[in-house]
């Protein structure tokens, strides 16, 4: 795939153009901190800021979605309801491209998920790099989420007054061709590229004290430690961790019937398996009744079953969960201390 | 036939049967659904042939207690409306005062005229089948509730604290603006208007069913609060909740 150049003077009328045919999406300021929204002027995105609350998820998986519409006493077949529209997400950061790949395993591989697939499908994502990392929070160098090759349609480096964009797929390249404004990357460009990058892997260090691929093993010998009770007695089981982070896609599913008591909606809205009622049966049996048994099973999740289920981590070190945390659970001192423990 | 139902109050500021008379757009579809036959604060006429009563307000006086055991009798189904009914609320603040004082207080010269004892919610007097939580209540939730119970079904409130909506609605923390918070134990369904508005939780929906209370409290001590100052948190809404245990 071609690798072009854009000056940094000419992204706002970039933004300004693809306004004209997608919804455009990026991350804005919110009472000082950051959360992706609906870019409405070009202004507005904050290519340079990180560390957002939550996910760009929400707009291949949004927090309430209506899955059908039914009848009440079944006199019409229920209507599935499935909304998408052209969008574009402006400066996906490279954990959230590595999330988004996570997610579109999740709701492909075991069930074709339509409602996800059809945004997944209408969106276009344009990722730019990281310069340093958002906190003492981030560990996406020690996930291997710090570069991605692949997940994004265009990928932006910033380098002196130009951004060295790499296209990702035909769809990316088609729209800086029907731009126009991008030139091809010269020689000078690659050599750009590669110090940028150089520079940007020293600022990034690792957090955890092993190689990651040992991470499964340490969950698998930590299963009884004592370590998830002490976890356990901290946690407030609020959710939060679930609810900010960019690969947790469990949903409940409920019913809504409208006041005219003949018809409604089902919907899906996000869950948490830190929440107490998650495992609970139709019996009233709970298998995760305990906090600590539910906080383990959020890090079995990141750390071994996804990794066993789809080949890579459920957890892209993007630090939202321990930035959400009232309790300070943070990852890279859990998974430091399963290492101690071993 | 429509199933008849009916409103009424008992110690409290009368707010959730406001809320109540306030659904507009949908109170047209309402009567469509049910028959009202008492309810004070919309109405002259004066029923006691209903199926399903919701009531608002605390217990704070002996003669409460009587009209509110006939309510019980009458109504198949009672639903508590806010948290003065729900939790005891507010009125509870006063079972942390001296009783005669409180009652000077508030009624002056008068004071002989009325009794009072300490304020409790009404399941501490009847059975209670249901709840519709909040200072005031949330309008969808009433109507979530009157519907579930239309369609035969089991209103449920959601076991899952505030954090959950504050984080799906991507509100900045409460405490990351050097404030506290009793959302992580409080039980959502108030789609966290208060954080979501600048305010902290101060609990009104009540606790979630198991909350990890010890933890918050660390929470809350670590963002300021003193003992005093967290058990003056928790009385606001939960006073009841302190003295049962």
């Amino acid at each position: 795939m071609p690798l072009k150049v854009i000056e940094k003077r000419d992204v706002e009328p970039l933004i300004r153009h693809l306004m004209e045919r997608f919804q455009v999406v990026g991350i804005k300021k919110k009472d000082g901190k950051n959360t992706y929204g609906v870019i409405e002027s070009p202004a507005e995105l904050r290519l340079d800021s990180c560390a957002t609350i939550t996910s760009p998820k929400k707009y291949f998986f949004p927090q309430r979605e209506t899955l059908l519409q039914f009848a009440v006493d079944g006199s019409w077949e229920p209507q599935a309801v499935v909304e998408a529209q052209p969008r574009i997400i402006f400066g996906m950061r490279p954990c959230d491209i590595a999330a988004t790949w996570m997610l579109d395993m999740a709701f492909s591989e075991v069930n074709a998920d339509a409602n996800y697939l059809e945004k997944r499908k209408r969106a276009l994502i344009i990722g730019v790099d990281c310069k340093e990392p958002c906190d003492e929070y981030c560990f996406c160098k020690s996930m291997g989420t710090l570069e991605v090759e692949t997940g994004y349609d265009l990928f932006f480096t910033a380098a002196d007054d130009t951004y060295i964009v790499r296209t990702g797929t035909p769809e990316g390249e088609a729209l800086l061709g029907e731009w126009g404004k991008a030139r091809e990357a010269l020689y000078e460009d690659r050599v750009k590229l590669r110090a940028v990058q150089r520079e940007k892997d020293e600022r990034f260090k690792e957090a955890l004290e092993f190689d990651v691929e040992e991470l499964p093993r340490f969950l698998e010998d930590s299963y009884r430690s004592l370590l998830w009770d002490v976890l356990g007695e901290k946690c407030l089981s609020c959710g939060s961790c679930n609810l900010v982070c960019p690969t947790c896609y469990c949903f409940n599913v409920l019913d809504e019937v409208k006041l005219n008591l003949s018809e409604g909606e089902r919907y899906r809205v996000w869950d948490s398996c830190q929440l107490e009622g998650f495992a609970k049966v139709a019996t009233g049996e709970n298998f995760r009744e305990r906090r600590g048994d539910r906080v383990r099973h959020r890090f079995f999740r990141k750390g071994k079953y996804m990794k066993e289920m789809f080949g890579r981590f459920g957890c892209v070190g993007c630090g939202r969960c321990t930035r959400a945390c009232l309790v300070h659970i943070n990852p890279i001192e859990v998974y430091n201390q399963l290492k101690g423990g071993e | 036939m429509k199933p008849k139902i009916a409103v009424f109050e008992f110690s409290s500021c009368e707010g959730c049967q406001l809320m109540f008379a306030n659904l507009e757009a949908e109170i047209l579809e309402v009567l469509g659904a049910v028959e009202i036959v008492n309810f004070r604060e919309i109405m002259t006429e004066k029923g006691d042939d209903y199926q399903i009563a919701f009531v608002e307000g605390a217990i704070t006086q002996e003669s409460e207690i009587e009209r509110l055991k006939k309510i019980r009798e009458q109504a198949k189904v009672l639903v508590a409306l806010g948290a003065c009914a729900h939790l005891g609320g507010v009125n509870c603040m006063k079972n942390y005062q001296d009783q005669e004082e409180v009652r000077r207080y508030v009624y002056k010269e008068r004071a002989e005229w009325f009794d009072t004892i300490p304020a409790r919610p009404l399941s501490a007097v009847v059975p209670v089948d249901y709840a519709v939580p909040g200072c005031p209540i949330d309008k969808k939730e009433l109507l979530e509730v009157t519907k579930s119970l239309l369609l035969g079904k089991k209103p449920s409130l959601p076991d899952y604290p505030v954090c959950v909506e504050c984080k799906m609605a991507e509100n900045i923390c409460v405490f990351d603006k050097g404030m506290t918070c009793l959302g992580p134990v409080t039980r959502a369904g108030c789609a966290t208007i208060c954080p979501t508005f600048g305010n902290k939780c101060e609990g009104c929906r009540g606790l979630v069913d198991n909350p990890n209370v010890n933890s918050h409290k660390q929470v809350l001590q670590e963002h300021g609060l003193s003992v005093q100052g967290i058990l003056n948190s928790f009385r606001m809404f939960e006073g009841y909740l302190e003295v049962a245990k």
